[in-house]
């Protein structure tokens, strides 16, 4: 009876081991703690903002994103700057692929759990939209960043599961491009329609974000409409490169009505009477109206190292500086510099003799107020010190006028007779004929070694003139990078315009609508305005975004998909300015020249459209290669 | 432990040693085309021998217009010369669909050899033969025409180019930029100049020693912009 009794007890206890602890692991955060709450909400969201291919101070052609090294920024391989590092193009491919479907899947996986958790926010269905719409802007943001790369890219709408789906159905294949854009508008739709007008937080997207990405993207795909000519099909005959020409309009139009939306709730920054220091401040000024989507930093948690990098030698931290050197071809394009008929800078009088000039400012005394808030001129003022850039001290004679120092055209390098340079920062004070000694080159340059412009000029865009010398580090700059800004959508809208306009559409008057746009930015900029709609041409508008929209990380992507850039960079040297003190005539002049280390670049054809990662395409065979690669 | 030894395998499977070779022919000299080493034109090859889309493989034609490849598996290919200045072997229509298609599917074993005509864009010819003058430049006259009859790919005329080199490879992949010279003609400007001697002169070239000069020109055409050349001439500098 007791062994009975102990068996029976025995099998009792055994029975009930049979139950399955079906209790989920309570070290694993659940989609429930997460969705459940504004906090964890933020939380999610946060991670996928600090993920948005954002091209800003921590972007560059050989790191990709979030890197601290901008030393190769895309603003030296679009013609706007300079710098030692860049002596040959590529084609800026970061290989950005998979970092973009995590994203995408995050914010796929975001709108497809949200709604299931719509109890615990009372199905407040305004306060769920606004999330589900910031879900879709991140997800449209990031299949631009992928269609201005590649093309045509495969479209992923929902989470892929594996492995609940078999590998043939998660090998996708390449949706065409025009489909791309097509979803990206789509997304923003969504967007526009369902988000709220202001953010949640500083920072996030709200309605007006969401048109202006749209305003962008559809102007993309207008381009690409109209002047590409690389066309790729699959197997299918799908359409992976290249939109049909007739469809170019309606993306214009598209681009404009997105434009149209953001009239009356964003203004250009006009804060400040004094149109260079407006314009310098309007890179900071948290409560600037023109600011639309802006990525913070704060020190010590987010940071950039874009001061550091930058500033001028004499200015150096321990190590970098002069990483960004605006072009004198840059410099050219703007108002307020005496030129010569063929738009270059005039440097010499009638007799070809170089102008004199007791002050190296002199020569930029009347500089558009954009330009001086955009560059640093040589003898220029930078955090209190005058920015000193010499190239050398010319011992010649004066009388007469001082003869051009090199021919027309000419790359190598200066000779040495009446000229006394220095080759690095190291240098041998030359005495004057007055008895007063002079370095031979500058504080901040030229010499031939070392880190120094290599144009004349340095960056000022962006530059924290009020950043202490012991602060001037590596990862100690936090500046804001505006992501959107008003002016660029005056600009979207003025050439979406100027499109329309030329391609004889007539419901609106786009000339005069392109007119206003221009104006108003030039008006801002100090620029001199346009006196008549008629003197509008397609380059009058694609200059004027070259100039607003310098150093930003844009020019690069407008010449690709202008398709201008084979021509525009062609075995192509940038030009210089090189400016010299005549010792005995006690005064600069100013050598514009070729830039002397012959550093010759290219645009090859291939590179409108990137290569996708090889790994990608043996993972995924049903991927194809963009041609060329 | 039977099914540990079965896990292991040696590669023994013997390397590629097919060989394809031949020429791409332009078909206005009758003569292997003359393209640059280095972003010239390539071979691309499909191996259709298991898949109907494979991964293609490329390898690049030689600046003579030949083309050899001596590390082939046997198997069966699509193989296509691309990139180049010449009418492309394969087009679509605006729809995908392919209207033209001059590739070759062929078996590859052995020896193998093939050669395509192509249509070059512009047919590019010394006229006389280079003066070395004597202020160590070179003066060149050269002409260029069309090579295509097709208006297609009749494009503009975008520039010519003295292409200056101390070694025999000489073109737009290299080219001494101290020493060539680039002539560009906007618009339709350079078409007016088809059919007519053109003179370009180098800049001074220090001596004494040989150089290798060649005239490329080029067109606005949807490839990749490549230029079709003259052959390559070796100037001495005393």
């Amino acid at each position: 009876m007791k062994i009975i009794k102990y068996l029976f007890i025995v099998c009792i206890s055994l029975l009930s081991a049979c139950n399955k602890l079906n209790v989920p692991p309570l070290n694993i955060i659940k989609d429930q703690d997460i969705f459940n709450s504004v906090n964890g909400i933020t939380a999610y969201m946060a991670r996928m903002y600090s993920q948005l291919p954002i091209e800003d101070f921590k972007y560059s052609a050989d790191h990709g994103f979030n890197n601290w090294n901008y030393i190769k920024n895309i603003n030296t391989y679009s013609g706007e700057g300079v710098n030692k590092n860049v002596t040959v193009l590529t084609n800026g491919n970061t290989g950005y692929w998979a970092d973009a479907y995590t994203l995408i899947r995050e914010a796929n996986y975001f709108i497809q759990t949200l709604p299931k958790y719509s109890a615990d926010y009372n199905n407040n269905q305004t306060q769920l939209n606004q999330w589900i719409g910031e879900a879709r802007f991140i997800r449209a943001f990031t299949y631009f960043a992928l269609v201005k790369r590649y093309g045509g890219v495969p479209i992923i709408d929902s989470v892929q599961y594996y492995p609940g789906e078999s590998l043939n159905e998660l090998q996708v294949s390449r949706n065409s491009e025009e489909e791309v854009y097509d979803y990206i508008a789509q997304d923003c739709d969504s967007a526009i329609k369902y988000m709220n007008a202001t953010s949640e937080q500083k920072g996030r997207a709200n309605k007006y974000v969401a048109a202006a990405l749209k305003s962008t993207a559809m102007l993309f795909a207008g381009s690409i409409a109209k002047y590409n000519q690389i066309q790729l099909f699959d197997n299918s005959g799908k359409h992976l490169l290249g939109i049909p020409a007739n469809k170019a309009d309606s993306f214009f139009k598209a681009s404009y009505e997105a434009s149209l939306l953001l009239e009356g709730h964003y203004s250009l920054y006009r804060a400040n009477p004094d149109k260079y220091q407006n314009y310098e401040n309007l890179f900071f000024d948290d409560n600037s109206p023109e600011n639309i989507f802006v990525k913070y930093y704060h020190y010590p948690d987010v940071v950039h190292s874009y001061d550091a990098l930058e500033v001028p030698f004499q200015q150096t931290g321990p190590g970098y500086s002069s990483y960004l050197n605006p072009t004198l071809n840059f410099v050219e394009l703007f108002d307020g510099l005496p030129k010569n008929a063929d738009g270059t800078l005039k440097t010499k009088d009638a007799n070809g003799k170089y102008i004199l000039y007791q002050h190296r400012m002199d020569l930029f005394a009347n500089a558009e107020p954009r330009l001086r808030a955009t560059v640093i001129f040589p003898g220029d003022e930078f955090r209190g010190q005058q920015i000193d850039v010499r190239r050398g001290i010319y011992t010649g004679p004066v009388a007469g006028g001082i003869s051009s120092l090199i021919p027309d055209g000419y790359t190598g390098p200066y000779s040495a007779a009446n000229l006394v340079t220095s080759s690095s920062s190291k240098q041998t004070p030359y005495t004057l004929p007055d008895g007063t000694k002079m370095n031979p080159a500058g504080l901040s340059g030229v010499f031939t070694s070392g880190v120094y412009t290599r144009t004349g000029f340095y960056i000022r865009k962006y530059m924290d003139s009020t950043k202490t010398q012991a602060d001037m580090l590596l990862h100690h700059s936090d500046q804001h990078w505006i992501v959107f800004r008003y002016a660029e959508i005056l600009l979207n809208r003025a050439e979406a315009d100027y499109e329309l306009y030329a391609d004889g559409q007539t419901d609106v008057n786009y000339l005069q609508d392109a007119f206003n746009c221009i104006n108003d930015i030039r008006d801002r900029a100090g620029a001199t305005l346009l006196a008549d709609p008629n003197e509008l041409t397609i380059d009058t508008i694609r200059i004027e975004r070259k100039k607003e929209l310098a150093f930003e990380n844009d020019t690069w992507w407008d010449i690709k998909r202008w398709r201008v850039a084979d021509q525009e960079i062609n075995n192509k040297i940038y030009r210089i300015l090189n400016p010299f003190y005549a010792a005995n005539a006690g005064e600069y002049f100013f050598d514009a020249r070729l830039e002397e280390n012959n550093a010759r670049f290219t645009f090859n054809p291939i590179w409108y459209y990137e290569p996708i990662p090889g790994g990608e395409l043996t993972k995924d065979p049903k991927l194809i290669q963009n041609p060329g690669y | 432990m039977f099914t540990a030894n079965s896990c292991f395998k040696t590669d023994d499977y013997g390397a590629p040693s097919e060989t394809l070779t031949g020429s791409i022919i332009d078909s206005v000299t009758g003569l292997p085309i003359q393209t640059e080493q280095g972003n010239g034109i390539r071979i691309r090859l499909d191996e259709l021998s298991w898949s109907s889309n494979p991964v293609p493989q490329y390898f690049w034609v030689m600046q003579n217009g030949n083309f050899n490849d001596t590390k082939l598996f046997t198997g069966y290919y699509r193989i296509t010369p691309v990139d180049g200045p010449f009418v492309p072997l394969i087009q679509q229509d605006s729809n995908g669909d392919t209207i033209v298609n001059n590739s070759r599917m062929m078996e590859i074993n052995g020896v193998t050899k093939v050669n395509f005509m192509v249509e070059p864009f512009l047919n590019v010819q010394w006229v006389g033969e280079p003066v070395v003058n004597a202020d160590s430049t070179v003066t060149v006259n050269f002409k260029f025409t069309r090579g295509t009859t097709n208006p297609d790919w009749q494009f503009n005329v975008t520039d010519v180019y003295l292409f200056v080199s101390e070694v025999p490879y000489v073109g737009n992949s290299n080219f001494d930029s101290r020493y060539s010279t680039q002539v560009t003609y906007s618009g339709t400007a350079g078409n007016a100049l088809l059919g007519q001697t053109i003179t370009i002169n180098t800049k001074v070239m220090p001596g004494s020693r040989n150089y290798y000069i060649r005239v490329g020109a080029r067109t606005a055409d949807n490839v990749q912009k490549r230029y079709n050349y003259t052959d390559v001439k070796m100037v001495a500098i005393p």
